[in-house]
């Protein structure tokens, strides 16, 4: 009786977990392993009858073509800069939030906006601040004397570059302080006592304490930060399609380039497998790091 | 004396500097957007002005009448422009759409991802120690590496270029991480009170409706504003599966207003503003939940 009830109660379990096994096959499952497939066929896609196998053709493809190996430095350019200056005033960011002050929470609620304006909006609002003849910064920078020229912000290779980073930076920082700020809310007071005692400078309290205490969670956030900004496609292509020309090109806008505008699908997926590779190793560094498996043994 | 007095100085002062700084920050945070709605508010003659100003000299709502009433713009203004795509026209249509996806796919990632995170955490059965770990990885996968194949398999579904394929698509990238937003928070509701309904000989279901949801609606609702959130601002999916012009979401069409000789940046500022305006209220209501779902780890950016 006993083991029926079981048998009977288990059975409303695996119920319950269908239809998410059949949504994560069909929408997550299959275009993951599509992908690879794509990667390694000729595909056309005007003509869904006409793929062919291409072998490695794909991957000798993108190896050989200097435009992607110039996607990818911009991309670990791109990436790397935005990680440090994100890490950097995000971490100044939650200290500043976390000091107890009338009305903080007001301002640690603010902090949110950024991650929830549009992509899209943010791009338009640049492009308009950003204009060379009529925008704000310039008119701002000229009239506090920084410039006496125009700065074409999104038409020089370099600047294009700065811009988006600033964008990427603006957007995202949010991210790295909030989950610092609750790190830094969890970390016992008495620590801070004993060297209070022992006359320690501010410095030297964050150095000693509190910057130990937040390694952990600084190396997951980098981790997850790394991972999802090298693979951003929308912050860089809505600001400037990957131009002037292509110095902004990362790998996400290589590949959509190659699928959309040059029909070559079985390149983009190529770039996406590259991509993925890139993703599952530091996929394998932050499960090693943040060891959940562990815990999660109910 | 001298320390003493530098040191009550220094208690006013910091809390000073601070706001000072809070404050600067929170400029820069908001001043985009303050931007664009001073800009929506300006007459096409006050757009260039300079000195530029952040109160409009006049202002004007004509932007916003454009897009809402749909006014065609540039009528007859050149020859070969077809006044039948003028992108205002179609506005409200992409605000519909957009509010009809994000709204499609959030319920059915909540849906089934909160019967399978409590079937996770309350069950036993071989691989269920996986769909955290498939939750994760598939939530880093980039929408990138997704769109082609999925735009393959909407092809074949007969789907491509209606609102279904956007809802499907949305789907594949807001399961992962509601799943595993969930996931953690069914993990960390007591068990107690629902074995005791269960001796009590309350049915499974029964238990699940009024006591596992209630007390997992925190989650749920940080879960749902993330999936809305991802889902109304997405680009990529839209310009990649959506091809006539009525059928764009929102991001899709509005970048549709760059097309043309002459960009008229009062209406993208208006539209900018009309677009960020359903997530501001949304943020403004859910704060508390959104700050508790970054908590929980559920951050997809």
């Amino acid at each position: 009786m006993q083991a029926d009830w079981k048998v009977a109660d288990n059975r409303l379990g695996i119920l319950f977990i269908l239809p998410f096994v059949l949504a994560a096959l069909v929408f997550m499952v299959y275009p993951v392993l599509d992908a690879v497939r794509m990667a390694f066929f000729y595909i056309d896609p005007l003509n869904p009858t006409g793929d062919h196998f291409a072998g490695f053709d794909n991957f000798r493809f993108i190896f050989s073509d200097p435009l992607f190996w110039k996607s990818f430095k911009n991309a670990a350019v791109w990436t790397g800069t935005s990680i440090v200056l994100q890490t950097l005033i995000g971490v100044s960011l939650a200290l500043l939030l976390h000091l107890q002050l009338r009305g903080i929470s007001f301002f640690r609620g603010l902090l949110l906006f950024p991650y929830i304006v549009p992509t899209v909006v943010i791009a338009l609002t640049w492009q308009w601040m950003l204009n060379p003849e009529v925008g704000i910064v310039n008119y701002a920078l000229k009239r506090a004397g920084l410039i006496s020229e125009n700065i074409y912000w999104l038409s020089t290779p370099g600047m294009a570059m700065i811009s988006t980073i600033m964008l990427n930076v603006w957007k995202y920082t949010p991210f790295v302080t909030i989950c610092v700020l609750a790190r830094l809310q969890t970390i016992p007071l008495e620590l801070y006592d004993a060297a209070a005692v022992d006359g320690a400078s501010l410095v030297r309290r964050f150095l000693d304490i509190t910057l130990p205490q937040l390694a952990e969670v600084l190396v997951v956030v980098i981790v997850f930060r790394t991972i999802w900004t090298f693979n951003k496609f929308e912050e860089i292509y809505l600001l400037t399609r990957g131009g002037p020309g292509t110095s902004t090109f990362n790998l996400a806008i290589y590949s959509f380039e190659q699928s959309i505008a040059n029909l070559k699908m079985g390149v983009g997926a190529a770039t996406g497998v590259f991509m993925m590779c890139l993703l599952f190793a530091g996929s394998v560094i932050y499960i090693r790091l943040f060891r959940f498996d562990e815990e999660s043994t109910p | 004396m001298n320390s003493q007095f530098g040191h009550a100085a220094l208690k006013v002062i910091k809390p000073a500097l601070a706001y000072a700084a809070l404050l600067l920050i929170s400029y820069i945070i908001c001043f985009p957007l303050i931007w664009a709605l001073s800009t929506s508010l300006k007459p096409s003659s006050e757009l260039s002005a300079m000195p530029p100003r952040i109160i409009p000299q006049t202002m004007t709502l004509v932007n916003y009448k454009h897009l809402i009433t749909g006014k065609q713009q540039y009528f007859g203004a050149s020859q070969g422009y077809q006044p039948s795509s003028a992108p205002p026209q179609h506005f409200m249509s992409w605000f519909l759409n957009s509010c009809i996806v994000s709204g499609g796919s959030t319920l059915i990632s909540i849906v089934v991802s909160t019967l399978a995170a409590y079937s996770v955490t309350r069950f036993r059965y071989p691989g269920r120690r996986l769909v955290p770990y498939f939750s994760l990885l598939g939530y880093m996968v980039p929408s990138i590496i997704l769109v082609f194949p999925l735009f393959m398999v909407m092809t074949r579904l007969g789907l491509t270029d209606s609102l279904w394929s956007l809802v499907f698509g949305y789907v594949s990238i807001t399961l992962p991480f509601c799943m595993w937003l969930l996931w953690a928070f069914f993990r960390g509701l007591p068990l107690e009170l629902e074995e005791a309904a269960l001796i009590d000989g309350a049915s499974r279901l029964r238990v699940f409706f009024e006591i596992v949801i209630p007390s997992a609606m925190p989650g749920i609702i940080a879960a749902a504003i993330f999936s809305l959130i991802v889902s109304w601002n997405d680009f990529l999916f839209g310009r990649v599966f959506m091809n006539s012009i009525e059928q764009l979401p929102l991001t899709v069409g509005v970048m549709l207003f760059f097309e043309g000789v002459h960009v008229d940046w009062g209406l993208l500022m208006a539209s900018a503003v009309l677009m960020t305006v359903p997530m501001a209220i949304l943020f403004m209501l859910m704060q508390r939940h959104l700050v508790a779902g970054f908590g929980a780890g559920a951050v997809k950016g």
